[in-house]
């Protein structure tokens, strides 16, 4: 193990460490704390420059009771799961399929057609807005909830391709061969066989996915308008305009905004670290 | 062998079913989606108005659309082509849903965009549907040249570029601090990687209040060592600085710099997460053969650790450049291309000449766009390349 661990060091190594370890997370941490405790302040603690001594109440839940009263947060937080949980369930399957068919099968076009779903997935966003735009407009989904689903499945295709392609690799493919040997159909090897062994797969990628959608802001600025089906990240930003230097409710606003991806984070760790690290070991 | 026939016959029967059901369905289905209209749905649904009645109208087609691809597999996988080239076949059924959904969405509006920004036009068509814009050649591409904001933009992502891939030695640091085994560790460090999973948008927000010079945490801290409390001439107390804390977003010199600080904090975090994962398979033996011929600290992590982690610092090196070059959302709630454009990057700038407010300049977006795309794609070669040589040793 690289560092030396700090047992086998000399004893104020180790007891330094130990101090120096919670003391680097309050600093790394520091703005999210700092954040925190103005989402928890009276708005006279902010105007008079209480930032970091005790607040002068505790406003905890006034705070944050007002910014569902005041503004349309709920509606934001219910557009965003619409958004998001569709596009999870449409992408993750079809990368199951498509990664399936670019993992398993031995032939010429597989390598380059996966190169296609990788180089995709890098491009910026720019080179794709105009003509998605325009295409939702003749398809008439432009600013509707399904049109932005639309765009998020397929281009979340891609990351989701190159992440069960990759996985599916690894599996012993001696087993997919004695199926086919037996006369096994290849939709059947695919349902019965492929389909259970990537379950951890699965549930990485929906963990990832539904947290890059929820976080996502420049496609819903471009494909939606209307100010109803907005999702929680833009309707946050719109907040900061309305609730000008009121930050005591922005910051509230802002945290609530948060809440679900850390959530997400939390409960399926494992499966969210391994879906990012997944080839950060190999080779 | 007499049951293998058996076998195969069964199979043919089957096959003969499969077509006839395959056949009848694909027809109905067809025959729905030519039939199915806006208006139809809306009097079938009961709506009031046709606008809304689209969204069901566009679901119930794709919904068709689907069921029309699987009544033509039913037909395709009785047939004997399919049965004989079965292993042949299969990967492009597979394929087809996906690919489709990406060529229409990722690979073919790439080249539309190239090819609107040879053109003038504002996104419009005219009543009867005919494109209103004009061809113009390489016009857009000499305006960019001469438009100082094009300039602050590209320099800006040169500077993003540089200043980001701070994050892949610091990630590395933090890693390295963090791999340790005393208790609690484990939840130190997902909270070390916290920062990742919030949104940009709030990140964006948080820095923008911690900016603040009135009462952000960074005039906090310079209140610490520049200021001090003093009573004035009525009684109260009141800050005096000696020298005025400054305004991070407000002013042209820091602003991107303020922002590129903000987006490091979740990269960071990032690539810590990715270095933790590569230490953790670092192979002890090789640490052990290093400290026995007497490697320690500096010249062990250089010689031993880091050359084991390169599959680590490629994806770190990866994700750091996309993240860079991707970073609109910040700029966007942060300072929204301001003061005077000082913090544009190519992404706000395509973004804001395209479909800001009161402009609708699609060509000269797009040429915008190419010109970030053509210096993506000069990383994207890069990686697919080393991608390639990895594919080349597996195999």
């Amino acid at each position: 193990m690289f560092p030396t661990p700090v047992e086998k060091l000399s004893p104020s190594i180790n007891i330094g460490y130990r101090f120096l370890l919670p003391l680097t997370l309050f600093i790394w941490l520091l703005p999210l704390l700092a954040i925190f405790m103005t989402s928890i302040r009276p708005v006279i603690d902010i105007n008079t420059g209480n930032v970091f001594g005790i607040p002068s109440q505790f406003n905890l839940i006034e705070n944050y009771t007002t910014v569902f009263a005041k503004t349309d947060a709920w509606l934001y937080m219910t557009n965003t799961l619409i958004i998001t949980i569709p596009t999870v369930i449409i992408s993750v399957a079809l990368a199951c399929i498509t990664g399936y068919a670019l993992a398993v099968y031995k032939f010429r076009w597989a390598l380059p057609l996966f190169f296609v779903f990788v180089a995709g997935n890098f491009v910026p966003f720019q080179i794709l807005m105009l003509p998605v735009i325009d295409m939702s407009n003749r398809l008439e989904i432009l600013n509707t909830v399904p049109g932005l689903v639309m765009f998020h499945a397929a281009f979340q295709t891609g990351f989701c391709t190159l992440f069960m392609r990759n996985f599916m690799k690894a599996l012993p493919f001696e087993l997919i061969e004695s199926a086919r040997i037996e006369g096994v159909d290849e939709f059947r090897i695919f349902w019965y066989l492929v389909l259970p062994l990537v379950k951890p797969a699965i549930a990485a990628l929906s963990v990832l996915i539904f947290t890059f959608i929820w976080n996502d802001f420049f496609w819903a600025t471009v494909l939606l308008q209307d100010d109803a089906k907005l999702p929680i990240t833009v309707g946050v930003r719109s907040l900061n305009g309305e609730f000008v230097s009121q930050w005591h409710l922005i910051s509230a606003a802002s945290l609530l905004a948060a809440v679900p991806p850390v959530i997400m984070f939390f409960l399926a760790q494992k499966h969210f670290i391994a879906g990012l690290t997944l080839g950060a070991t190999k080779g | 062998m007499s049951e293998h026939a058996m076998q195969t016959a069964r199979n043919y029967e089957t096959g003969k079913l499969q077509v006839v059901i395959g056949a009848v369905l694909l027809i109905i289905f067809l025959s729905a989606i030519y039939s199915i209209q806006v208006s139809g749905v809306a009097n079938l649904l009961d709506y009031d108005r046709e606008i809304e009645a689209r969204v069901p109208t566009f679901l119930v087609r794709m919904f068709f659309v689907l069921m029309a691809l699987v009544a033509t597999f039913m037909i395709f996988t009785s047939t004997a082509l399919y049965k004989r080239n079965r292993v042949a076949c299969a990967p492009w059924m597979f394929l087809s849903v996906g690919m489709t959904f990406f060529l229409v969405y990722v690979i073919v509006p790439i080249f539309q965009s190239i090819s609107y920004s040879f053109t003038r036009w504002n996104g419009l068509y005219d009543i009867t549907g005919n494109w209103t814009g004009e061809w113009v050649g390489f016009y857009n591409y000499r305006l960019l040249f001469d438009d100082p904001n094009f300039v602050t933009s590209l320099i800006n992502n040169v500077l993003w570029l540089a200043l980001f891939m701070l994050a892949v030695p610091i990630g590395l640091a933090i890693a390295l601090f963090l791999n340790q085994t005393v208790t609690g560790i484990r939840f130190y460090k997902s909270l070390f990687f916290f920062p990742f999973v919030i949104s940009q948008v709030v990140v964006g927000l948080i820095f923008t209040w911690a900016y603040n010079p009135e009462f952000g945490l960074l005039s906090e801290a310079w209140s610490v060592f520049f200021c001090e409390e003093k009573e004035n001439i009525v009684g109260n107390m009141t800050k005096v600085c000696s020298i005025d804390p400054p305004s991070i977003l407000g002013e042209a010199k820091y602003a991107t710099y303020g922002i590129i600080a903000a987006g490091l904090w979740p990269q960071i975090a990032y690539c810590m997460i990715l270095y933790l994962t590569g230490l953790n398979n670092v192979s002890p033996d090789q640490i052990e053969a290093g400290r026995l011929d007497g490697a320690k600290g500096w010249n062990m992590l250089w010689y031993v650790i880091i050359p084991q982690l390169k599959p680590a610092t490629f994806i770190a090196v990866v994700v750091t450049v996309i993240g860079s070059l991707r970073s609109f959302d910040m700029i966007a709630t942060m300072t929204q291309g301001g003061p005077f454009g000082s913090t544009n990057v190519l992404a706000f700038y395509m973004y804001d000449q395209a479909v800001g407010e009161g402009v609708g300049r699609y060509g000269y977006g797009s040429a915008i766009a190419t010109v970030l795309f053509a210096i993506m794609l000069c990383f994207i070669s890069v990686f697919l390349w080393r991608m390639y040589q990895d594919e080349k040793v597996v195999h």
